[in-house]
């Protein structure tokens, strides 16, 4: 079941810069889906046009069961959001704020105060309730953010730049978060993001989107498969050079011709052997050279990144992009991710 | 119903956080006390001016005093939207089903409320410093009524150009550029009849000379209702007319 469609959705702003150019795609109730893309993608304006903060100009969008030009009341009932900067009063309470949108969000007094107590536990601020935002860390306050866009219980949140400008440890944090809120409430997050590695951990299935225009969709893996195979890298302890040729001729032997394998190359004294899954072929390869008798010392399995997807699509990687721009912002962030 | 309840949650969130700052609504008060003891000392003598209606300036000027409260006050109002709005708290609520009038009419209301409490203490000094009430409570509650009526308008523009220009200097500059010649082209520091001739026709296109004229009578004369309709007529629509302009700018300018 999906529980977001969008249909050639569409942002021209005054101007004429096309935002976002006739995106379709559809979210699943239950996934955590990724919309990754350099700044300036487009992520925040889709985001803003599917929790009806703008509107298209044009195409369609289907939130939760409803359009969201036609009935954008019926999609805020049922969304959270949090946005890039972080929404919260930082001249009140960590309790006066999440109160304040339990009733923006019709609950009835009781019901918030059941669910205050669970929503501080789930986002660990049990014991900061009442204390000032303004005193409240950079994590601390995502949390209390995260919470305010959950008291209603949402079938669906969204999450814009979730741990932008946020420490690696508080990052951590937040995924961790992030993660058991789709485990535990069994909440659909819609996130985007710029950082690589985000989207490959936490999405179940991420969407790469540059200029406006979505140029894959996928799972981390699937995407990373269509990018080439995974490299399963062995090599031999014995030293010398005519040891380790032989190594590599007797492994070559053994392994070439096999159905698993794509390709093998020789690097630094290694043999590389090129497959479709590393995991899978592992046993195989030990199975193989075992036969053979050809003892292996080291074995490592590496992935194709979401770096070599980004650049598979786009023509160039999200980080040299980023490059390209030079506002204050950007700075900071890029000290920010290198401290 | 949403809607009232919405309004209510919006100024109980913005009277606490004024309050959490008593400070701020002490130091704006600074300037129209000023006004009251010091500008009424210096020029004591106008209290010989004929058609003052009194023989004490202080007196006259008075009322004068509260009305500039609830201006200079008002004029600052849509600041707290635009920290709202840079702060992602405006954007975060747009995406609840809050009602979107209430946004910007709960601002107005605490805005004016916080005025209000100002204007009675205001009074009340007034009061201490000899200036004698000749309709008593009822008409102090009257001349609030005015006066709330003038900065519900007032708040609800400086709102609207908040979210029109969406830059704290640029409010700043055109509400200046509103609030002193509001000021002057009234009969604020002197009686009409004192007034040159294009003055006095100037003012009676001023909402602010209305503000102060229903004001100077309750606390001088008594209850004028000739000069008092029209007051509550003037500052009733400017409220209106206020208020639509500032939630139309809400409704169009949050993208």
């Amino acid at each position: 079941m999906s529980i977001l469609q969008t249909k050639d959705l569409t942002k021209v702003y005054t101007g004429g810069i096309r935002a976002v150019d006739g995106i379709n795609f559809e979210v699943e109730e239950g996934e955590i889906f990724g919309f990754l893309g350099p700044n300036g993608a487009g992520k925040t304006t889709t985001i803003k046009m599917l929790n009806t903060l703008i509107p298209p100009t044009s195409g369609t969008a289907t939130v939760a069961g409803f359009d969201v030009v036609k009935n954008p009341a019926e999609v805020r009932k049922r969304i959270g959001y949090t946005a890039q900067n972080v929404g919260v009063d930082e001249r009140a309470t960590g309790k006066e704020n999440l109160t304040l949108y339990g009733h923006f969000y019709r609950l009835n007094t009781k019901t918030i105060r059941q669910r205050l107590k669970d929503l501080f536990e789930l986002v660990e601020l049990t014991g900061a309730e009442d204390q000032m935002v303004s005193t409240y860390s950079g994590g601390m306050r995502k949390r209390l953010d995260l919470a305010m866009g959950l008291i209603h219980q949402p079938r669906l949140i969204f999450l814009d730049e979730p741990t932008t400008g946020l420490d690696p440890q508080t990052r951590a944090s937040i995924w961790d978060h992030i993660r058991n809120l789709a485990k535990t409430m069994g909440v659909t997050i819609f996130l985007t993001t710029h950082y690589l590695d985000e989207a490959d951990k936490l999405a179940d299935r991420v969407a790469i989107i540059d200029h406006g225009k979505i140029m894959t969709i996928g799972t981390p893996k699937e995407l990373k498969h269509t990018v080439g195979g995974d490299v399963v890298t062995i090599s031999s302890d014995e030293e010398g050079s005519e040891a380790s040729a032989d190594f590599q001729q007797k492994a070559r032997k053994a392994l070439s011709g096999k159905d698993f394998v794509q390709q093998i190359q020789e690097s630094n004294g290694s043999l590389a052997i090129i497959v479709a899954s590393g995991e899978s072929a592992v046993p195989k390869i030990m199975r193989d050279l075992g036969a053979e008798g050809v003892e292996v010392q080291t074995l490592t399995v590496s992935h194709p990144s979401l770096d070599d997807v980004f650049l598979k699509y786009t023509g160039r990687t999200i980080r040299a992009q980023e490059g390209t721009q030079t506002t204050f912002t950007q700075m900071r962030l890029r000290s920010n991710r290198r401290s | 119903m949403d809607a009232i309840a919405d309004t209510w949650f919006i100024i109980f969130r913005d009277l606490k956080s004024r309050i959490r700052m008593p400070v701020f609504i002490f130091i704006t008060m600074f300037q129209p006390i000023l006004w009251l003891v010091l500008f009424t000392q210096i020029f004591k003598s106008l209290g010989n001016t004929p058609g003052l209606g009194t023989s004490s300036y202080l007196q006259f000027f008075a009322p004068g005093v509260l009305v500039m409260t609830v201006l200079f006050g008002s004029a600052f109002s849509g600041f707290a939207t635009l920290i709202d709005m840079d702060m992602g708290i405006l954007s975060k609520m747009l995406a609840t089903p809050v009602t979107r009038t209430s946004i910007v009419l709960g601002r107005i209301i605490a805005t004016v409320v916080v005025l209000l409490v100002q204007a009675i203490i205001i009074f009340i000094i007034a009061i201490i410093m000899g200036v004698h009430l000749s309709t008593g409570v009822a008409g102090a509650l009257l001349t609030l009524f005015l006066i709330s009526l003038l900065g519900l308008g007032y708040a609800a523009f400086s709102n609207g150009f908040a979210l029109l220009f969406k830059r704290q200097e640029i409010v700043m500059a055109v509400t200046n550029l509103m609030t002193m010649p509001m000021m002057f082209l009234s009969s604020m520091m002197m009686p009409s009849s004192a007034l040159p001739g294009w003055l006095n026709t100037a003012r009676h296109f001023n909402p602010v000379d209305y503000a102060i004229v229903g004001a100077r009578d309750l606390v001088l004369k008594g209850y004028i209702w000739s000069d008092l309709w029209k007051s509550l007529v003037v500052l009733g629509a400017w409220a209106t007319v206020g208020i639509i302009f500032g939630t139309m700018m809400f409704r169009t300018k949050t993208e």
